[in-house]
Order: structure tokens, then sequence, then C-alpha cells
């Protein structure tokens, strides 16, 4: 489905964010990529969706190699939510989702906001499965919650039936209950629609609580890569110093 | 720790701040000598002088030209002038038995001594006069000046919106492009309406649309750095997210922009279109339509008391519009 071949990436200033790369994720897999602060989780995720290009490598999607030529082609068949969520603030719940088809819908009707029923039943019914209400419909998305947006963001990135969708910290900003709750939404979704999902998390119990894969980075380098039941305690312990206990550890350096 | 020290200076001989130095001294007492020249050449203390004298005769001390100026025109301009006379001889088809609502005819007689026969001739006018005729001309004239604001704005809008799109650095089709449309939207601005006014009665004659097209060209300059202003300020996240999903930038503009700097538009075009009417009042002087022509022509042959009707209306329809878009600024936003 998607495959890294052996991808780097090296920034202007010298940074090596990510440094071959290797990897096969296959249809409909929920993968969560783990690591800490620059370890290039985000990178690697920006370079399926074209942001970023890789230095050295090549990335695949179907038998699709991404290049500039079929960038736009590639991004249509990703979905993608970010981690400040980036929805439109003033614009409504309905018109943002509906934002994720613009690229399928015609200039004009573009232009005078004008989707078709077809296209907003389907955003009505997105919505409704991650967990919104038809009252929330018209309202501004910068009225929402922090969880509801992060919701509507889950909603514009499945709507236009993408194969992948990439998911950057979408729990980042969130409480612990709110987490799990929009986490099971994406996987709901994930799974009516058949798409795969990366997701980029930095809390390891949801990841060993939703993923199906679990994919560790650390200073750009893949150190583990498999199911969740085959994290051996030692490989556990050391991510949990590197994501969970990261602040304790930075007060006991301090000290 | 005690190298550090030899290093940095005792707290008791550490630089103070001073409010006052010689150097500020100097530098204000420059700035005030070419302030004084800058004021003489602009007459301020003439001004100071004849304003003075002004408020002494007012307790009637001396006499004063500025009083003088002020009593002339106010002795004139009450009461306003409302109704019209018009001599019924210089009406064309005038119907004596249909006559205009609420109007009625007034005879007057004028007297003539006549030297070369030493007699006094009697001639008698008729004067045809509506109660309210001034008022309700000066009313259409004052409408015709507001709807030369309004489509002076909305031509204005209709430059500067694309102008200001591609003089925006982010949705530039190029470098060139962009350095040439903001060159351009400063040339607008650079263009004073009254002179643009001017060269456009030229061109168009008199009236309105040359007053029109006056005001769109200069406030298009403005309107069209305004948007362009704005939309490169939006935050960058949503339109990210909509173009990373595949999105035009055209539609990456409408729905992550727009919406965006909408508010903000609507604020400069609602100054826009203010601006617009309090300048259309007095684009008139040059020729270019509106109330501006009535009120020249008015005052040059010393009708103060029209002139205060022109005034007063002008200062109502002012308030009148400051009031209504402050109504429907709050329900846009």
């Amino acid at each position: 489905m998607l495959k890294f071949e052996s991808v780097s990436r090296v920034y202007e200033d010298g940074t090596k964010a990510v440094s071959n790369v290797s990897l096969h994720i296959k249809a409909g897999e929920f993968c969560v990529l783990l690591g800490p602060s620059g370890a290039g989780k985000s990178t690697l995720m920006n370079m399926v969706n074209g942001v970023v290009e890789p230095s050295s490598g090549s990335i695949k999607l179907g038998d699709l190699v991404l290049n500039k030529r079929n960038k736009s082609t590639i991004q249509r068949r990703i979905g993608m939510i970010h981690q400040q969520l980036h929805l439109v603030p003033r614009l409504s719940v309905l018109h943002n989702v509906l934002a994720g088809l613009l690229p399928n819908v015609g200039l004009f009707r573009s232009l005078i906001k004008s989707f078709s029923f077809e296209d907003q039943r389907r955003a009505c019914q997105l919505l409704s499965e991650v967990g919104m209400e038809e009252k929330h419909l018209l309202r501004r998305a910068s009225d929402l919650s922090g969880g509801q947006q992060q919701r509507v963001a889950i909603a514009r990135a499945f709507i236009p039936n993408p194969e992948v969708v990439l998911a950057d910290e979408p729990v980042a900003s969130l409480d612990p209950a709110m987490s799990r709750s929009v986490l099971q939404s994406l996987k709901t979704a994930a799974q009516q629609h058949g798409a795969t999902v990366i997701c980029t998390l930095h809390q390891l119990d949801y990841a060993l609580e939703f993923a199906d894969r679990i994919i560790a980075l650390r200073q750009g380098e893949i150190f583990f890569d498999g199911h969740p039941s085959k994290l051996d305690e030692v490989t556990q312990n050391e991510l949990y110093a590197l994501t969970e206990h990261l602040p304790v550890k930075l007060e006991q350096v301090a000290a | 720790m005690n190298s550090q020290n030899k290093q940095s200076k005792h707290w008791q001989d550490w630089e103070l701040h001073r409010a006052v130095t010689p150097k500020n001294l100097i530098i204000i007492f420059i700035v005030f000598i070419l302030l004084s020249f800058s004021a003489h050449n602009t007459e301020l203390d003439t001004a100071a002088v004849e304003t003075s004298k002004a408020v002494l005769s007012v307790v009637g001390i001396g006499e004063s030209q500025v009083l003088d100026g002020a009593l002339r025109f106010v002795s004139q301009a009450f009461p306003l002038q409302i109704s019209e006379r018009t001599p019924v001889n210089r009406l064309d088809n005038f119907d004596h038995s249909n006559l205009p609502l609420f109007s009625y005819i007034e005879k007057g007689e004028e007297k003539e001594y006549d030297a070369l026969t030493e007699t006094w001739t009697t001639e008698t006018t008729e004067y045809l006069v509506q109660p309210i005729g001034y008022l309700k001309k000066v009313a259409i004239k004052m409408w015709e000046t507001v709807e030369m604001g309004f489509w002076g704005t909305v031509i204005c809008i209709m430059i500067s919106l694309p102008l200001g799109i591609l003089a925006s650095q982010n949705y530039t089709p190029h470098r060139f492009v962009y350095s040439f449309t903001r060159t351009w939207l400063s040339f607008h601005r650079a263009m004073p309406e009254l002179i643009v006014a001017l060269i456009l009665v030229l061109m168009y004659g008199f009236g309105p649309i040359a007053g029109v097209l006056a005001l769109a060209i200069h406030t298009s300059g403005v309107l069209g750095k305004f948007f362009a202003d704005e939309i490169e300020n939006a935050p960058p996240g949503p339109q990210l997210a909509l173009s990373s999903s595949g999105a035009s930038a055209f539609k990456v503009l409408r729905y992550a922009v727009f919406p965006h700097v909408y508010p903000a538009w609507i604020a400069y075009v609602q100054y826009i279109f203010e601006r617009n009417i309090r300048t259309a009042t007095v684009l008139g002087i040059v020729g270019a339509g509106g109330i501006g022509m009535e009120l020249k022509g008015r005052w040059d042959v010393f009708d103060y008391d029209h002139v205060a009707t022109i005034l007063l209306a002008i200062f109502i329809t002012v308030i009148l519009l400051e009031v209504g878009s402050q109504k429907l600024r709050k329900n846009a936003l």
C-alpha cells in the first residue's frame, strides 16, 4: 500500500530529520508513530503528503511513486489531520468538512459555496459517525471545544474517501478521556471506510490501546516496528522514558 | 568568582540613565527652531494674532477681520433658504391652472425710475413659490452625491479586489506581477481625487460620472493595499491544510483566507464608502457632479442662506451614514 524505500531527509541547516527509513504499510492498518519531539515523526508524515520532499529514497503509494508531477493526484488520495487542527475558524462546521472535497468541486460552485446534497449528506454522516450532532452543523468552528474541533478535523480528512489518513498528534491538546474518545472515533471511521491510518502520538498508553502496529522512532531512525503485543519490556520502558517521562528526566537533569 | 568580579564594575560605578542631557537639549533646541520657521511659513503666527483679536473684539475691544468674516456668513445664513422663488416668465410651458403641489403664485411689483422721462413705471412680475422647493433640490443633489459615493465604492471594489489578490505576496502568480500591481496601487493612491476629477471633467464633461471615476481610482489604491495586506496576514495553518489536500490556490483563497479576512474587509469598505461620500460633496467644486456644484455656485454669488441649507444637508447625511454603517457593521460581524 504505502512503501518507504530507504528514505532520508536532511534539512538545509544540516539536521538529519529522517535517515534511511524503509517501511511497508499494509492497507487498512492503524499505525502509530511514536517518539520524542524531534524524532522525525512529522517529517516522515509530511513526506507522504508532499509537503516535504525526501532528500533521498522514494515513497510509493500503491504503484505511484511520489514526485512533483503527481503530487496533487497523491494529495487527493490522502486525508490529513493536523496538530493545530487548522480548521477555518469563521467557517461553519459543515463547510469546514466540505472543504475537504474542494479538489473535486467545480470552480464556480466552490465560489458560491454550492455543494450538492449528496456531498452534504455525506458530511452529515461522517460528522455523526465521529459523534457530532445536528445542532453543531452550522456553528462556527471557532465556537467548538477542542475535542469537537478535532472530530470535525477527522470528518474533513475522511470526506474525500482517502486511502491513507495522516494524523499528526491528533490528541496533543486534549485531556485523557477526550483523547481516548477522539482516537476511538478515528479508529472507527478508519475501519468503516477501509482507510489506512498513520498517526503520530507521544503517549505510549494510547498507542498500546489503539494501534495495529507501532513504529517507534529515535533520532530519525526506526528502533521498533511491530504489533503492540510484540513490544518487550525493555523496549517498552525505553519508550516510556523517551515519551511520557521526558519531563521527569528533565527535572533530574536540572537537579 | 573572583576573576568575574574583577572584570565587571562595582554596582556603585554602573552607568545610570539620565533623562536630561546636553545632547537632548541641543536636539530639542534645533527642532524648535526648525518648527518655528515652518510655522511662520504656514502663517500660524498670524492665525494666533487674528484669533486673539477675534476673542478681544467679542468682549468689545478693537476690531477683528476674522470675526467680521464669520459674522458676514452667519448673518446671511439665517434663516436657511428652504423655499424656491422663480419668476414665472422664466419657466417654459407654465400652466396657471396646474401648479405643482403646495406651491402658489406671488405677485411682486418692481418700481423703476426712468431718468429721461422722469416717470416711475411699475412692473408686476409673477413668481412661482414652492415652499420646500430648494430643500427638495438640495435633497435630490445630496442623494446624487450619496449615489456617487456608492458607485465610486462599487467600482473601487471591482478594481481593488483582483489587484489586491495579485498584490499579495502569497497569492501572486509571479514576483513581477506582485511588484507591478503594488506600484500600480501606489500610483492610484498618489493621485488625489480633486486632481483626477479635474482631468476626468475634461474627458467626460461636467457631471457625476467624472466624480464617480475619480473616487474609484483614488480609493482603489487604498483599498487594494488593505486587501493585499490582509491576505498576507491570514493565518497559514488552514491554508496549508486545504492546499495539502489538493485544493487549488483559488479555492484555498475562497475557503481558508476569505472567511478570515471578511470582517476586516467589510470594515475597510465601509470606511471607504463613508469617505467617498464626504469627498463626493466637494468634488462638485471642479464640476464633477453632486452637491458640490450647487455649493460652489451659491457661494460664488454670496447666497449664504442657500449655502447654509447645503451645509446642513451634508452634515445630516454624514451623521446618518455613520450611525447606519455602525449598525450594519454590528450585524455583519
